[in-house]
This record gives C-alpha cells, structure tokens and sequence, in this order.
C-alpha cells in the first residue's frame, strides 16, 4: 500500500450518503409498493393471502437482503484478493470463477445428467467455479502462485471458458437465454430460500476471512519479510484465495455475476480512507453491501426500457465504469504488480525462425484456400474452375483474417512492451470496446442494420473511443496504469451491456454476438483491400517505432534519460495501436486473444528484442488467425464456427500450457 | 412425408404454373414471371413450414437439427439440407445447392449482399413495427404461393387456417371469460411472455381468448420479466411453452409467490408442446389446435 497519502480521511461519511440514499430509495419504492399505512401489516401478517404483500415480503424485502449480501460477499472476495494478489485491480472474477461457473452451468443445462440436477443448479455452478480456480492454482502453481502468474492464468482460463460458454449459446441459443439472465445478475427473488442460502454460507466465510487477518497483514510485506516470519506463504494465499473464491462462488451459484463491485467496493473504501487491512476487510464489505442496495434499488426504481429486463449485474457495470474512471483522477493506493525480473530464454538466430514461421504460413494459406468440405461433407481440394468459383467464400476471409490477426499480434506487443505489462492487450485500449459500442447503437437504433452502416457505427465508436482516450491520457501523460483502468471499465460496461441485451432476448443481440466472438463470415473483396490496405500502412509504420520500443522496456527514469520523449512517443505509440486495433477489430470482431497471445508467444519462443518479437507476434498473429479461420470452417461443417472464437480455442490451451511449465 | 407421395403432389403442382404465372405477374418477383421458383433455400423456421404447407418444401434450411424442437409440425422432409446456423448459412454448401431463390427475413439483412451472389434474395418482413405478425405471415404465404407457382395452395392454407381457428374458437368458448397468460419458463425466476404484436396475440384474438399480459412487450412481441409481475386479478390461465429448462418446474412448485398467483392455486395452469412463437401460418394453426386440445382439460382436474 502507498504510503505516499498524508491525510487520512474517514470512511463513515461516504458510507453514511451511500446507505442513505439506499435507504430512501427503499423506502420510497416500498411506500409505492404498499401505503405506509399498511407497514405494520408487514410484520403482524402471519397468513398472507394479499397479492401485495406477498410481494413486499417474499420479493421485495428478500432482494434487499440479497443485494445487501452479495455486494458485502463480493467486496470482501475483491478485497482478499486484491491484497493476495497485490494488484488493485484483482477482482472475483479476475480468478475466472465466474466464468467457470457459467460454463458449467450452460453445460449442465443442455446435457445435465440427472444426477447434476439433483445436485441443483448452485451446486453445480459452485463446481464449475471450484474447478475453474484450481485450473488457475494449478497454472500458477510452479511459479509459487506469484500474484501475477495466478492473475494470467485466470485472465485466460476466464476468456477460455467465455469462449466455450459462447460456443453453447451459438449452437444452442433458444435454449440459454436464462443463463443469460443468470449470467448478467438479475435480483429479482421470489422467496427467502436464496437469502438463507446465502446467509449461512457468507457468515462462515466471513468468519474464516476474519481468522486469516493476522496472516494476510503479514502477506502485506513482501515475500522475504513475510517469510523470515515463518509463515509459510503458499498455504497462506491458497487459504486467502480458497475463502475469496467460496465467497464469489456462492454469490455466483446462488444469484449470477456481478462483477464490478468486487472490483469498486474496495477500491471506494480505500479512497474513503480504509487502507490497512483490517480497515479494508471491515469497509469494503460495508462499501460493498450500500453500492450493491443502491444500484439495485436505482434499477427498480427507473425500470428497464419496454419490453426488456435490465439485470442488477449490468447496472453495477453501469455505474462501476465511471466510478472508476472517476477514481483514476484521486491516485489509487498502491501500484499496479510491476512485471517480475525473469531472465528470459532469447534464441540465438531470430532470423531463421521468422523465416520458418513465414514458410508454415505460406503454406497454411494454401490449405486454407484449396481444402474444404463438398455438399456431401466430404473433403475436397478445388484448384481451377472450381477454386474461382468458391474464391468469394474463401479468399476474403482468408485474407482479411491474416490481415487482422497480424494489426493485432503488432498491437498486442507494442500494447505489452509500452504498458511493461503483460495482461495488456488491444482490448485494454477499450478501442475494440468502442467498434462494438458503435455496431450496437447501429443494430439498436436502426431497423435494418445495412453492412454499411454497420461498419460506419464500428469506426465511429472505435474512433470516439479513442479520442476519449487521447483527452483523459494526455491530462494523465498517459501512464500506463490509467489508460489500462480505462480500457478495462470500458470493456466491462461492454460485456454487461452485451449480456442484458442477450438477457433481453432480444434476437438482435445473437447478431451482435456473432460479429463480437470474431465471425469472419460477413468478410468481402471490398472489405479484404480495405483490410489489406490498413495492414499494409500501419504494420509499415511499426517499424519506425522499434527504437522506442526497445527503449521504453528500459523503464520511464533511464528512457527519459537516454533522450525519449515520453509523452510524446507514448502518444504515437498509442496512436499506432488504436490504429491496429480498430482495423483489425472492424474485421474480425474484438477478439483479444490474439493480441494477449502472440506477443507471449514470440517471447516463449526466444523473440526477446521489440524488433523480432514485433515481427515474431505478427506472423504468429496471422498464423493463428488463418488456421482459425480454416477451422471454423471446415471442422463443424456444414456450421461456422467463429474465427476469433477458434483462435481463443486453439491459443488458450498452447498458452497455458507454456505458461504452466515455466 | 412419403416421397411418392410428394412426387405425385410436385408434379399437380407444376401443371398449374402456367396459369399461375400468367395471373399474378404484377405481384410476382420479376424472376418468376418466366417460371416458378421451385428451389427456394430457407434462412427463417417460419417460411420454411409455409413453404412445407403450400406442398414445396425447400431444399435447404437453416439450423434444420433444431426442427423438431421449436416447430415439430409440418414434419420436416429429410432431404432438405441443413445449411448450420441461423445468422451464419453456409455459402460454400448453398452456391453447390443451386436454389432458384433465397428466402430471407430482414433479420438478416446484413448478409444479404452476400446470399445475393449467390441467387436472387427475397426477403420476407414479419416482424415490423407497424404490422401484425399473422397478417404479415398470411402475406407472405399469398407471395410464397405465387412465387412457386400454385397460388391456389395459398387459399387452401388459408381455408384451413380459418377453419382451425373456427374450431379452436368453439371449443375454447367455454374458457373464454379467463383471460391466458402465454410464457416460455427462463429460468426459476424469470418468464418470457408474450403480449401485444406478437404471432400468438393474433391468434388469440381470432380464437376469441383474451391476453392476460397488457404490459409493454419488445419488437419480437414478448418481454422478459420475473415471476412476480404475473399477478393478475380475477380468474386467469397461464400456458407454458415446451422445452422447460430442467428442474425449473420442480423449484416452482416451491415458490411462494408462484403457488399465490390465483391461476396457480385454482390450477388453470397448461404445458403445451413447443410452437414456434416466431413461426408463421403453420405455428398460427398448431398453437390454435394445441389450445384447443390442452387447455378445456384442465377443467377436469
């Protein structure tokens, strides 16, 4: 924790206005929901007939209790890990519990053995979310569980279980729309089943929480300090983590996914003046707790637009993105969890794996463009008449894939080597965000959504977005931690936005989810040259950049000191990968894999230098993207399974097992 | 359906094209003018079973593995090719299929440039803010009609579709004072239900039931909503949709506002098998006859 902050101000005050609003808005729904005249009834009813007050006592008050508990669960699962991780952006689902969760949900509901079912749709959930944090401990684990390895590991195994979770629903969608519902954190309760549920289970992980207060201060030196203590760490962070995750999995299991309190509610206590530990496990919960009942009751109170369910989940991500922005101008305690020193493997001739890399692709592209499947299924090679004839639905894509995954593998290792931040990716940017916010307001605003329009909607919202961040960076002279706060409120409100829409039911939405899990199926000639036109630019620019590049991984004093002007190179950096981003982005959706991946990748394979490692990613970028394409072509036929879901597919697995081993 | 049978049915159809063609020339796409449409390849469930009712059924279908779950009825002919996802049809497979047309609702407008190098798009409206469904369905009947050539089939589907509603409406007489709530059970807590322009809301009001859900619904004609906005005054039935997410029924039954709701506890509460409720004609007359099937049981429980 910084000790850089002199004044110390009181948490109560904020809490006190929180809980007051809560409180009023409370009284003010209830009041409409029943005259207050009849209040006494509410607590001498014993049998209760009246329709109104069934629902004041069996709806109304337990979603208050429900609110109340899950934004207490979750803020002090976000605090737990946020010290464990000592990362201040650590948040329950950071760990990818929830998406676990969900994945194992969907799956239960199309195959659910019935034996699954018996064991009730929390339970199985619960699972889920268990095994998917063990997948991260056990990725993280030959790194000594090190507050970054266990975030990485999370971060990819929660995309690779979203992956998955989409895949059911583009195969499935009549049949899961209620996950959705579940999945974007709807309150609404009918009875006290969930609040008991929740109570029991809460109050004894919050006692265990409270045990490990003694060992999770002393976590908070660092790791040689703590240990000449005699504790011994790994147990006491698999102890930490293990209640962090209990806690998110029953909020999880028993209402849905709420993400951004888990993230804020710390974040505001510690703003509030809660900065030592004990302060924070006390305060964040109770941050936790008033934000969760005040959303929650705001959502009540200005209900969904016509015809739609505005989930709780959602509007927490509504509110959540500006409070973090908001926060971003206070400075946030503590700093982001610095890259760890490793002395990395660097190969002795780069030169001659790029050149075998650029072979395999060549190759890879005459695959992809020759083989596919006949009407019957079969497999065919079309060369010719036949191959000009299929060349509309395979050339384009082919092409504009390779295109794509090169802008994002640059992106991803110019975002990485600026940010010195290994989690930053081109989605971090919040462009791709933005190409999605844009295509939104497109579908949502116009009845028949042209292809045109779709697009122009994409790049005005990418370039909004990015002119957004240009004016917040330049106040900030653009320092890593802001923008990567920024992009990543953003990219939240984005996929809340997205889950209430399919929560919804709306069939608008599966064709948002379509473009936004990388389906390269709608790609033509003219957007394959403009696809083309782009990579060519922007990867030729790149290039100039490498000198900076490699100067900036020096750290900001000793590249202010060599000459670097920070700010600015930052600014055209920044520039160059919006640039990529977007066009990559417009193509094949806001994929984020291949942008995390490649530059991972080319490390792993020896690229240390930004000039192999940029070359390195990009080739890898378009290797990935062109066979994710193939596939998703070939292997499901005569379905079409999306590029940008394939590459998550086939990168994950390669990805986390690199990382595992190291 | 017995191949030899459809054979027989085609070839009745093909000797009216002529006149077909002939009398309805100005309506008709310009393609048809010269001959029927008879290969039509299918992007929407709806048009498909129209198509399947009019005696031509397409040659290929999107999602078509899924057939048996929304629509069941018309039974879907095994030769039709299924062309994978309903957003995503499969271009490759539909350009080695050669269809005359291909039908298209404006859902999918944004591959419609693409489809469209492929054969001629017609695109279908059913749902438009402006229009009802079944009337809109009913159009399109009349056009798919003429567009392959046997107007007449139209009018038959049309004959039999007032005469299913005819029947419904008199065997349904007798519950006709209770207004009926129409959902498709989400989840333990939620239901989509359907209300004011959807297809089901103009099929009540042919067969003479009224609709329990007066509240604002989207422009598919439905709204998701909790369980507990369900509560109706006065006598009131509530008909669920198959498929039921699994264990759902299980835990509403232990539900307290659930088992309050008056349809619940005087136990006017009805399954039905699953209906397309994004259908057209076909979907129109089998939840009609499901209606008239289920419900008036319920009396003798």
């Amino acid at each position: 924790m910084s000790m850089l902050v002199s004044r110390a101000p009181r948490p109560w005050p904020l809490a006190a206005l929180l809980i007051g609003l809560a409180l009023a808005a409370t009284v003010w729904s209830l009041s409409r929901l029943l005259p207050l005249s009849d209040w006494l009834t509410l607590l001498s009813a014993t049998d209760v007939v009246d329709m109104r007050l069934l629902i004041a006592t069996q709806s109304f008050l337990p979603r208050v209790a429900v609110s109340l508990l899950c934004g207490a669960a979750l803020a002090l699962a976000g605090a737990i890990f946020q010290q464990v991780l000592r990362n201040p952006l650590a948040a329950p689902t950071t760990l990818g519990i929830a998406a676990g969760a969900k994945l194992a949900l969907g799956l239960a509901t199309l195959w659910g053995a019935p034996a699954l079912l018996s064991f009730g749709r929390d339970g199985v959930a619960m699972a889920g979310g268990v095994i998917a944090m063990a997948a991260t401990m056990a990725l993280a684990w030959r790194r000594g569980l090190s507050p970054l390895a266990v975030v990485l590991a999370g971060m990819i195994l929660g995309l690779y279980c979203g992956a998955l979770s989409v895949i059911l629903l583009l195969f499935k969608e009549h049949y899961l729309t209620g996950l959705f519902i579940w999945g974007s954190g709807s309150l609404s309760q009918q009875g006290w089943d969930v609040v008991q549920g929740l109570g029991w289970r809460l109050a004894v992980l919050a006692i265990c929480a409270g045990l490990l207060l003694r060992p999770l201060t002393l976590l908070t030196l660092d790791d040689a300090g703590a240990r000449s203590l005699g504790l011994s760490l790994q147990l006491m962070r698999l102890a930490a983590l293990t209640v962090a995750v209990g806690l998110t999995a029953v909020v999880v299991s028993l209402v849905g996914v709420i993400g951004f309190i888990g993230l804020v509610a710390p974040a505001v206590a510690r703003f509030a003046g809660a900065r030592r530990l004990g302060a924070q496990l006390l305060w964040a919960p109770l941050f936790g707790a008033a934000l969760l009942w005040l959303t929650d009751q705001s959502v009540q109170i200005f209900d969904g637009p016509a015809g739609s369910l505005l989930p709780t989940g959602t509007v927490t991500a509504l509110f959540g993105a500006p409070m973090i922005l908001w926060l971003m101008r206070q400075r946030i305690a503590g700093g982001l969890a610095a890259a760890e020193a490793r002395t990395e493997w660097r190969i002795p001739r780069p030169g001659l794996l790029l050149s075998a890399l650029a072979f395999g692709l060549a190759v890879l592209l005459a695959l992809a463009l020759t083989l596919g499947r006949g009407p019957d299924g079969g497999w065919s090679l079309a060369f010719g008449a036949a191959f000009v004839d299929l060349s509309p639905w395979r050339v384009p894509r082919t092409l504009a894939s390779l295109c794509a995954g090169a802008m994002l593998g640059a992106a991803g290792t110019i975002l990485q080597r600026l940010m010195r931040n290994p989690m930053a990716s081109p989605e971090v940017l919040g462009i791709s965000a933005g190409a999605s916010f844009g295509l939104m307001a497109v579908l949502f605003l116009t009845s028949v959504a042209s292809r045109d329009l779709q697009i122009l909607g994409a790049t005005l919202g990418a370039g909004a977005v990015l002119v957004a961040m240009l004016l917040l960076g330049r106040r900030s002279s653009f320092s890593p931690e802001r923008m990567l706060l920024t992009g990543i409120a953003l990219g939240a409100l984005l996929d809340a936005l997205v889950g209430a829409l399919a929560a919804s039911g709306d069939p608008r939405a599966m064709l948002l989810m379509t473009w936004m899990t990388g389906s390269t199926y709608g790609v033509d000639w003219v957007q394959m040259f403009w696809a083309a036109g782009a990579a060519a630019l922007l990867l030729a620019l790149a290039p100039l950049a490498l000198r900076w590049l490699d100067l900036i991984a020096l750290g900001d004093a000793a590249s202010t000191a060599l000459g670097l002007r920070l700010s600015l190179v930052r600014l055209l950096l920044l520039l160059l990968t919006a640039g990529l981003t977007a066009a990559g982005t417009l193509v094949v959706g806001p994929l984020t894999f291949v942008g995390l991946m490649t530059p991972h990748l080319a490390r792993l394979l020896g690229l240390q230098r930004a000039a192999p490692q940029l070359a390195g990613a990009v080739l890898l970028g378009a290797l990935v993207m062109v066979s994710a394409d193939w596939l998703g072509r070939i292997v499901a036929f005569p379905w079409q399974m999306p590029a940008g879901l394939i590459a998550t597919l086939i990168g994950g697995p390669v990805l986390m097992t690199l990382l595992a081993r190291r | 359906m017995n191949p030899r049978l459809k054979g027989v049915h085609l070839k009745e159809m093909t000797r009216r094209q002529l006149a077909a063609g002939l009398a309805y020339t100005t309506l008709v796409p310009r393609a048809a003018q010269a001959k029927p449409l008879r290969r039509l390849a299918s992007m929407d469930y709806g048009l498909a079973e129209t198509l399947i009712c009019l005696g031509c059924p397409p040659i290929a279908l999107v999602a078509a593995q899924d057939w048996n779950r929304w629509v069941v009825e018309p039974p879907l002919p095994e030769t039709v090719v299924n062309l994978g996802t309903s957003r995503e049809p499969n271009l490759e497979l539909l350009q080695a299929l050669k269809p005359d047309a291909i039908l298209s609702t404006p859902y999918l407008a944004g591959i419609h440039h693409r489809l469209e190098a492929i054969a001629p798009v017609v695109s279908l409206p059913l749902y438009v803010p402006e229009g009802t469904p079944l009337a809109l369905a009913e159009a399109a009947a009349r056009k798919l009609a003429l567009m392959i050539g046997a107007p007449e089939a139209a009018e038959a589907l049309q004959a039999q579709e007032q005469a299913c509603f005819a029947e419904a409406r008199a065997r349904l007489a007798a519950r006709a004072h209770m207004p009926v709530f129409l959902v498709n059970l989400m989840d333990e807590r939620h239901v989509r239900i359907y209300g004011a322009k959807s297809l089901f809301q103009d099929v009540l009001d042919r067969i003479g039931l009224r609709n329990a859900w007066t509240g604002a619904t989207n422009y598919w004609g439905f709204a998701t909503v909790g369980i507990e906005a369900l509560q109706h005054y006065g006598e009131a039935q509530l008909v669920y949709f198959d498929p039921v997410p699994p264990g759902v029924l299980a835990s509403l039954a232990r539900n307290p506002i659930w088992n309050a709701l008056s349809f619940v506890k005087a136990g006017h509460v009805c399954g039905l098998p699953p209906a397309l409720m994004f259908g057209c004609v076909p979907s129109a007359m089998r939840f009609a006859r499901l209606m008239a099937e289920r419900l008036p049981k319920l009396e003798r429980r």
